[in-house]
C-alpha cells in the first residue's frame, strides 16, 4: 500500500501534470464563481482536450478543475449571496451574514481553509478506508439515503425561530415547487399545467439565485446603499482570523470531513445534501445555535469540509464498481475509458497507484486552490463595498445569464426573476427562503427513497434496515439536541434563580 | 481471365461514383448548411451516453456540413419527451436538430405516456442514425439467478429497478408477456447507475441496458448477462440468448417488434416541416461523418462503436414500425398502470 502511495505521487510530479493541474485550479476557480456553471461543466468542457495525455497529468486536470468549482462556488455564496450551483447553497445561510457584517475576509479565509481540510482528512480517511469501501457501498440503499434526507430536513427547526409555522410553511412550498414536472415514481405530469418547460420541473440553481440573489439585489436597488457601506461597516477582519477560525473549530471540521466523506460515498446524495446536513450537524451540535443564520463561521467552515472531503467519497463507486456516482464521476468515467483504464474491483487492487494519484491530486489540488484563494480573498472582499447602482445591474446580469447556462432555456431566466420577487416578498414577511429552498433539495429524495424502500422492503422496512434505524436513532437524537440543550439551561437558570 | 477483366472494368466504372460520393456528399451538405449554426438539442444530461455520441460526432457533421458552428445542447427531461416535443414545434427554418433515441418517439405514444400526447413520430425527419448498441437483460453477479430459464422458474415476480417509463421499463415488460414471468418494477431510481447498484447489492434481481453501459461491471463479474434483445445473436457474445429464439411462437412477433424498434436507437431527428433540402443535406453529411476514418477510429479508441443507418431507410422503418406494433400497446398500457 506503501509503495503505491509513492507510486501514485511520482506520477503526478511531472511537469505536465502539475502544470495540467495548475491550468484545472485555476480554470476550476473561474467557472465556479460564475453562478450556474459548476463542476460538471467545468470538467464536460475540459474532456475534449485530454486524449493524448499522461494519465496523471489528464487525471489532474479533470479533478483539480473540479475540486476548484467548491470554493468558487463558495465565493459568490458568501459575497452576493448568489450560491454558484446547488452545493454553495449551505454558505449563503452564515456566508452573507459576515460580509454584511464586515467581515468578508474572514468568511473567504475560513471557508477555503474549512475546503482545504476537508478535503485532507477525507483523502487520508479515504486511503485508510478503501479496503472498505465496496463492503460499504454494498450495506447501504434507498433506506439508508432516506434517513440520511430526514436529518437534512432537521435544520428547518434552526431557521425557524420566531415562527415554526412560518419556517414550515416555507418549507411545504419549497415541497410544493419540487413536486412541479414529471413524478419520479410513475412519470406523471405534477403542476406543468400542459407546458412543456414546466415537465421538466423547476430547476434547483435557478431558483436559488432568483431566491437569493434577485430578491437580495431588488433589496439594495430599493435601498440605494451597497452591500456594505464602509462609512457604517468597516471591514475590519483579517485572512489570518478565517485561517485559524477553521483550525479553531477542528473538531467540527473533523466530523464534516467525516460526513462528507459519507455521503460522497453514497451515490446519488449529490452535494448540495451534503451542504445542507453539514450546516444541520453544525447548528445542532453547537453550543450556541441562536448563532447560526446570523453569521456564525462554523456555518461557513462546515459545509466547507464537508464538500472538500465528499469529492474523495464521491469517486469511490466509481473506482469500486464502475458506476458514477453523479454527472461529475460519468465524465470522469469517460476519460478512464478514453486513458484505457478500466474501473472496476480491480482498480482498488491493480490499479491502486493509480487511486493513490487520485487521492493526492485531492490534497495537492486543495493545497493550490486554498493558496491562491487566501491570496485573491482581500481583493474579491473589496467586491461587496460597490455602489449599489454598480453592484445591481452587474450582479443581475451575471444571475440572468447564469439562470439561463444552467439548462439554456430562456424560460429560466423568467423563473430567476419570478423567484427573485417570491424571496423578496419571504424575506420582507420574515419566512425562512433557506427554508424553502431546504424543502425543495429534500422533496425528491425523500419521496424517491421513501417509495424505493416500501416497495423493495414493505411497510416495515426500517426492521429489516438495521443501518437505517440506527442512522433514524442518531436523526431523532440530534434533531432533539438543541431542544434538551434548551431545557437544561432554563432548569438551571431556574435553579439559580431558586437559590439566589 | 475474361471474368478477372470483366470485374476491373466494372470496378473502374463503379470508382468514380464511389470514390466521388464524399466529394460530391460534402458538397451537397455544404450547399446547404454552409456558414449556418446548427444546433443539436441532446435529450438527456451532459454526462448522458447522448451527449458523448453527440459531442464526438460534433468536429465531423461540421466538416461534413460546412457549417459554421455546430452547437451542442443539453434538453433532459421526461427521458427524451422534453426534446421531442421541442424539436416537433420547431418554427419552419429553424436551425434545430433533435439527437436521441427514436425508441422512446415510438414507444411513449404507445403506451399513452402524458408527455407523448402531442406529437406522431411518423411525421418526424429521420435523419440518420448513429449506433445501435444491443440492449442486455443483466443480474447481479451473486445472483441465485443464472440464466432466462432461471428467471422463467421464479415462484415470485422479478424485481426490476427502474427510473421510470423508459424503453427498459416497456422492454421488461414485453419480456414478461412474452417469456412468462411477472415483473415488479420498483420504479424512481435516479438512472443507470442507481439500478445498476441495486442489481449488484442484491436490492433487484436484474435491470436492463445497452451493452456499453454493462460491460465493466459484466468484465469485473459483478453483473451476469443473462438474454439481449436484438433481432440477431450478438457474433461477439453467441452465448448469451437473444429473446426471439426463446419466446413462444404466439409472442414472438411481439419480441420482435420491440427488438427492432430498440434497433433505432441513438439516432438525428428533424422536425416535421424541415426543408427538404436540409433533409437532404443533413442525411449526405452524417453519412459522410460516419464514414469519416478519423470518426471511425475516435469511436473504437473511446469504445463508442458506431452502427449507421441512412435517414431515408430508416423514416421507412419507423412508419412500419408504428403499424406493426399495435400488439405492444395494451402490454405497454398494463404495464404504465400498474406503477401508477
Amino acid at each position: 500500500m506503501i509503495d503505491a502511495m509513492v507510486a501514485g505521487l511520482a506520477a503526478l510530479l511531472t511537469p505536465q501534470a502539475l502544470l495540467f493541474m495548475f491550468i484545472g485550479v485555476v480554470y476550476g476557480l473561474v467557472i465556479g464563481i460564475l453562478p450556474g456553471l459548476g463542476g460538471v461543466v467545468a470538467m464536460a468542457l475540459l474532456l475534449p482536450f485530454t486524449y493524448g495525455f499522461e494519465t496523471a497529468a489528464t487525471l489532474a486536470l479533470l479533478l483539480g478543475a473540479h475540486i476548484a468549482t467548491i470554493w468558487g462556488d463558495s465565493v459568490t455564496s458568501i459575497l452576493f449571496s448568489v450560491p454558484g450551483s446547488a452545493k454553495g447553497l449551505a454558505l449563503c445561510f452564515d456566508g452573507y451574514p459576515m460580509t454584511k457584517q464586515g467581515q468578508a475576509k474572514r468568511a473567504l479565509a475560513a471557508s477555503a481553509t474549512g475546503a482545504l481540510l476537508g478535503g485532507i482528512i477525507g483523502a487520508i480517511f479515504l486511503a485508510l478506508c478503501i479496503p472498505l469501501i465496496r463492503p460499504v457501498i454494498l450495506a447501504l440503499g434507498p433506506s439508508e439515503y432516506l434517513m440520511m434526507a430526514l436529518w437534512g430536513l432537521t435544520v428547518i427547526a434552526t431557521f425557524s425561530e420566531g415562527s415554526l409555522m412560518k419556517g414550515l410553511t416555507a418549507s411545504v412550498l419549497g415541497v410544493l415547487v419540487a413536486f412541479i414536472g414529471m413524478d419520479v415514481v410513475t412519470a406523471t405530469p405534477r403542476f406543468t399545467f400542459g407546458s412543456d418547460f414546466l415537465m421538466e420541473g423547476i430547476s434547483f440553481p435557478v431558483a436559488m439565485i432568483g431566491l437569493f440573489a434577485v430578491s437580495e439585489m431588488m433589496k439594495l436597488a430599493i435601498k440605494g446603499t451597497p452591500i456594505v457601506d464602509r462609512s457604517l461597516v468597516k471591514e475590519e477582519s483579517t485572512v489570518w482570523q478565517g485561517v485559524c477560525d477553521a483550525f479553531r473549530h477542528w473538531w467540527l471540521v473533523v466530523r464534516s470531513s467525516l460526513l462528507g466523506l459519507w455521503i460522497g460515498v453514497l451515490p446519488g446524495v449529490g452535494a448540495s445534501v451534503a451542504g445542507l446536513a453539514a450546516y444541520a450537524q453544525a447548528a445542532q451540535t453547537s453550543k450556541t445555535p441562536e448563532r447560526f443564520g446570523k453569521g456564525a463561521v462554523e456555518g461557513v467552515i462546515a459545509p466547507d469540509a464537508t464538500m472538500g472531503a465528499n469529492e474523495g467519497g464521491g469517486l469511490m463507486p466509481t473506482l469500486a464498481f464502475g458506476i458514477p456516482g453523479g454527472e461529475s464521476m460519468a465524465i470522469l468515467l469517460v476519460a478512464f475509458i478514453g486513458l484505457g483504464v478500466v474501473p472496476g474491483p480491480d482498480m482498488l487492487t491493480k490499479n491502486l497507484d493509480l487511486v493513490f494519484s487520485m487521492v493526492w491530486i485531492i490534497v495537492i489540488g486543495n493545497i493550490l486552490v486554498t493558496l491562491i484563494g487566501l491570496g485573491i480573498t482581500p481583493w474579491l472582499a473589496r467586491l461587496p463595498s460597490l455602489q449599489a447602482n454598480l453592484m445591481v445591474p452587474i450582479v443581475l446580469s451575471v444571475c440572468f445569464v447564469g439562470a439561463y447556462a444552467t439548462r439554456g432555456h430562456i424560460e429560466d431566466v423568467l423563473v430567476a426573476a419570478v423567484f427573485g420577487v417570491v424571496g423578496y416578498l419571504m424575506d420582507k414577511y420574515r419566512y425562512s427562503r433557506a427554508n424553502f429552498v431546504i424543502g425543495m433539495v429534500l422533496a425528491v429524495m425523500i419521496e424517491r427513497n421513501l417509495h424505493i424502500s416500501l416497495t423493495l422492503y414493505g411497510r416495515d422496512f426500517l426492521l429489516e434496515r438495521p443501518i437505517a434505524l440506527a442512522m433514524l436513532a442518531f436523526v431523532v437524537i440530534t434533531a432533539a439536541l438543541p431542544f434538551i440543550r434548551n431545557w437544561r439551561r432554563r432548569k438551571l437558570a431556574q435553579a439559580a434563580g431558586a437559590q439566589s | 481471365m475474361q471474368t478477372t477483366r470483366r470485374k476491373l472494368v466494372l470496378a473502374g466504372a463503379m470508382a468514380p461514383v464511389v470514390l466521388g460520393m464524399p466529394g460530391r456528399v460534402f458538397a451537397q451538405a455544404g450547399s446547404y448548411y454552409k456558414d449556418k449554426v446548427i444546433i443539436i438539442n441532446v435529450a438527456g444530461g451532459a454526462a448522458g451516453g447522448h451527449t458523448r455520441y453527440a459531442r464526438m460526432l460534433q468536429p465531423y457533421l461540421q466538416k461534413h456540413t460546412g457549417a459554421r458552428e455546430v452547437r451542442v445542447v443539453n434538453m433532459p427531461g421526461g427521458g427524451g419527451l422534453k426534446a421531442a416535443n421541442h424539436i416537433w414545434r420547431v418554427k419552419p427554418g429553424s436551425p434545430e436538430i433533435f439527437f436521441g433515441n427514436v425508441s422512446t418517439l415510438i414507444l411513449a405514444p404507445l403506451a399513452g405516456s402524458a408527455g407523448a400526447q402531442s406529437f406522431d413520430p411518423v411525421k418526424f425527419n429521420y435523419l440518420g442514425r448513429v449506433t445501435s448498441e444491443p440492449r442486455v437483460l443483466s443480474v447481479g453477479g451473486k445472483s441465485a439467478i443464472k440464466t432466462i430459464q432461471d428467471v422463467q422458474k421464479l415462484k415470485r415476480p422479478f424485481v426490476f429497478p427502474s427510473q421510470g417509463t423508459d424503453e427498459d421499463f416497456y422492454t421488461m415488460a414485453v419480456l414478461g408477456d412474452a417469456l412468462g414471468f411477472k415483473v415488479k418494477a420498483v420504479t424512481g431510481y435516479e438512472g443507470n447507475a442507481d439500478t445498476s447498484l441495486a442489481v449488484i447489492k442484491g436490492d433487484g434481481d436484474g435491470h436492463i441496458t445497452g451493452w456499453s453501459e454493462s460491460l465493466g461491471p459484466i468484465r469485473s463479474g459483478d453483473k451476469n448477462p443473462i438474454l439481449m434483445v436484438t433481432s440477431q445473436p450478438s457474433p461477439d457474445y453467441p452465448q448469451i440468448p437473444i429473446a426471439l429464439n426463446i419466446a413462444p411462437a404466439s409472442k414472438r412477433a411481439t419480441v420482435q417488434a420491440m427488438a427492432t424498434i430498440l434497433e433505432t436507437h441513438r439516432s438525428y431527428i428533424g422536425p416535421p416541416n424541415m426543408d427538404p433540402q436540409a433533409i437532404a443535406a443533413f442525411r449526405a453529411a452524417v453519412t459522410a461523418a460516419l464514414n469519416d476514418p478519423d470518426l471511425i477510429a475516435e469511436s473504437k479508441k473511446g469504445e463508442r462503436p458506431v452502427a449507421p443507418m441512412e435517414g431515408a431507410i430508416q423514416q421507412k422503418r419507423v412508419a412500419e414500425l408504428a403499424k406493426s406494433s399495435a400488439s405492444l400497446e395494451p402490454i405497454l398500457k398494463a404495464a404504465v398502470k400498474e406503477i401508477q
